[in-house]
């Protein structure tokens, strides 16, 4: 499949690389310590955070993957918003963000140093490190491979373009730069997007389209929950609302630094507490643009061949090309430029959001913490620089490395899958409860990440896993991935506590800012209830609780 | 020069400059399902991009005033 782009949508896409590298530019002479180029002197609006919050998560697995996912499960993928999102976004801004932002910690990782000890710290900066540098390169990867298959562009000539225009950009602007990109990224994508939706809309009859042409069993929330065998995601209800509603949910938005960063970086507390909540309201209406695509394709297919998705080498159809199919044939000239842009950005603001997380974690929580203590301002500020420098070489050779070994790319994104599972326990633990002690959490850690692997090596969804031994069967490999991560929350959350129970917690006076029953509690000033954390976050799970009554 | 720095400025300039291209090829365009869309959307780019540039001047108008 081919899109044949003119000399207008060409255009479109030079004009937005040039405006992305001018933002870079224009914030240059603005960078003057680590702090400006690492966290944005903590000086950035509210509106821009939260966008900048949203967007750092709006990466091409998001955009390609989740109108995949659209196509695939139909309705079903909505989960991954409305229970897979809000409630943990409303979660870090009530409870989690006063810790993060009032320890004053610059990171994360950080903050585990202050709650809990370097080497809990250390673990964790380095897998962070790691994860966002593969994560990069994967990006990269995936769009050089889209632009090769969809527009016939040169693989290499692709990867060197899409990380130059990322590193001018980051180089100049720092974090200040990445972060103004992902608001502009994320109007391009909603505003280059939605005309699609809506053309798709008309040509299908609408709703009344939708639900003539379209399985039934595909334009459901919950229904068929009860077992994994009677719905087409093959996840029963528990694992839904366990493993991706709470696990992994709360896992990625209250710990995941690349994320929370955007947060951190606002200019005060309550603009801090409100960035996840401002940014859950944009996040409820997403699966309009990501999924919807997705479903609406279903309903085409029905109507005209001409929808009909290439398949893979296995024969099964390509449902990555969900967006691109509909882009090529929905789409003409002119517009076309501006929905191959988006598909753009959406890659490059992925990749922007893993480097600038990169780069923080790699000066403050590894070289400022082991290499180098005491340097000067203008030091730090050199390796801030050198870091972005070297994080997107790094993700180029990730990305080549992912054309030629696949598995290799598979079984790193496996490894960073079991690090991440249990990572909400302790945080979770570590901010409620007083006794936690530095050696549970550290061991706590461990012990998730084993039972996270020692899983996979037992059971088997979909010919994956069951290194070991197979004991048990999952029925799809969403399921699998769901229960791996309840299972190494569990064991890191009992570990994290039985050690805890035999080992010395830090003294009281040193957890004070860092745990909540030892937190002062801040009466919110906050007059208007569009200013309070609370109450905006009530509203929202209000709308949430609304939308799974009506999509039942 | 500040209100350039704006990011509001910035966005708006962006989609203003691709909301009126789309409108001029729409436009110029032969083919009827082209000529709708190109000028439909690029008249609402175009809005949005106007809509944020004035807010990047009221807002810039506001500072000025409070200095």
């Amino acid at each position: 499949m081919h899109l044949k782009l003119q000399l207008i949508d060409y255009s479109i896409i030079i004009i937005y690389f040039m405006f992305v590298v001018g933002i870079g530019i224009m914030l240059k002479r603005r960078i003057k310590t680590s702090n400006d180029f690492l966290m944005s002197n903590k000086n950035i609006p509210l509106w821009i955070t939260s966008l900048a919050f949203i967007s750092a998560n709006l990466g091409a697995q998001e955009v390609l993957g989740m109108a995949a996912s659209g196509a695939k499960y139909g309705l079903y993928t909505a989960h991954y918003y409305w229970l897979g999102a809000v409630l943990a976004m409303v979660f870090l801004g009530v409870f989690m963000m006063p810790f993060y932002y009032g320890s004053k910690a610059r990171s994360v990782p950080e903050y585990l140093k202050l709650r809990f000890d370097e080497k809990t710290r250390t673990f964790n900066a380095l897998t962070f490190a790691c994860m966002t540098v593969f994560s990069s390169g994967v990006s990269l990867y995936a769009l050089a491979l889209l632009m090769e298959t969809i527009l016939g562009w040169d693989f290499s000539l692709s990867i060197w373009l899409a990380a130059g225009i990322v590193l001018v950009y980051i180089f100049l602007g720092g974090l200040t730069s990445a972060v103004y990109n992902e608001v502009l990224q994320f109007f391009l994508i909603v505003l280059g997007i939605a005309p699609l939706v809506y053309l798709g809309f008309i040509q299908v009859g609408g709703i009344e389209g939708i639900m003539h042409n379209v399985d039934n069993a595909k334009l459901h929330l919950w229904k068929g929950m009860g077992s994994a065998t009677t719905n087409p995601m093959g996840v029963d209800a528990f694992s839904m609302v366990f493993g991706l509603g709470f696990v992994l949910a709360f896992g990625y938005w209250c710990t995941d630094f690349l994320v929370v960063q955007r947060a951190m970086i606002s200019h005060n507390l309550n603009a801090a507490r409100r960035t996840p909540i401002i940014a859950a309201f944009p996040k409820i209406f997403m699966p309009l643009i990501v999924i919807l695509p997705g479903i609406l394709l279903l309903a085409l297919q029905k109507q005209s061949p001409g929808f009909k998705l290439p398949n893979q080498a296995d024969g099964q159809p390509n449902y990555n090309m969900t967006l691109p199919l509909l882009l090529s044939n929905l789409y003409p000239s002119g517009i076309l430029g501006v929905g191959v842009t988006a598909l753009i950005a959406s890659f490059m603001s992925g990749m922007a959001g893993n480097v600038t997380a990169f780069n923080t974690v790699w000066t403050f929580d590894i070289y400022q913490a082991h290499i180098r203590k005491n340097a000067s301002e203008k030091h730090y500020l050199f390796v801030g620089k050198a870091t972005t420098f070297v994080g997107i070489l790094l993700s180029i050779a990730t990305a080549y490395v992912a054309r030629g070994f696949n598995s290799i790319m598979d079984l790193l994104q496996l490894v960073f899958g079991f690090v991440n599972a249990p990572l909400f326990a302790t945080f979770f633990l570590g901010m409620f409860w007083k006794k936690t002690t530095s050696n549970g959490a550290f061991w706590g850690l461990i012990a998730g990440t084993g039972a996270a692997a020692l899983t996979h090596g037992l059971t088997v969804a979909e010919g994956k896993g069951g290194w070991i031994a197979n004991v048990h069967t999952y029925s799809s490999g969403t399921s699998h991935a769901f229960n791996i991560a309840a299972i190494a929350f569990v064991f890191c959350f009992i570990f994290t506590v039985m050690i805890s129970l035999v080992t010395q917690p830090k003294p009281e006076e040193e957890l004070k800012g860092l745990v909540y029953s030892l937190t002062p509690r801040e009466k919110d000033m906050a007059k208007v209830w569009y200013k309070n954390p609370l109450w905006l976050g009530i509203i929202l799970l209000v709308i949430t609780l609304i939308f799974n009554i009506i999509l039942y | 020069m500040k209100s350039i720095l704006d990011l509001r400025f910035v966005i708006g300039s962006f989609f203003g400059i691709i909301g009126g291209m789309l409108m001029v090829y729409g436009l110029s365009s032969g083919e009827m399902a082209a000529k709708t869309i190109n000028s439909w959307c690029g008249g609402g780019f175009f809005i949005f991009g106007t809509l944020m540039i004035l807010l990047s001047i009221k807002r810039q108008q506001k500072e000025n005033v409070s200095d």
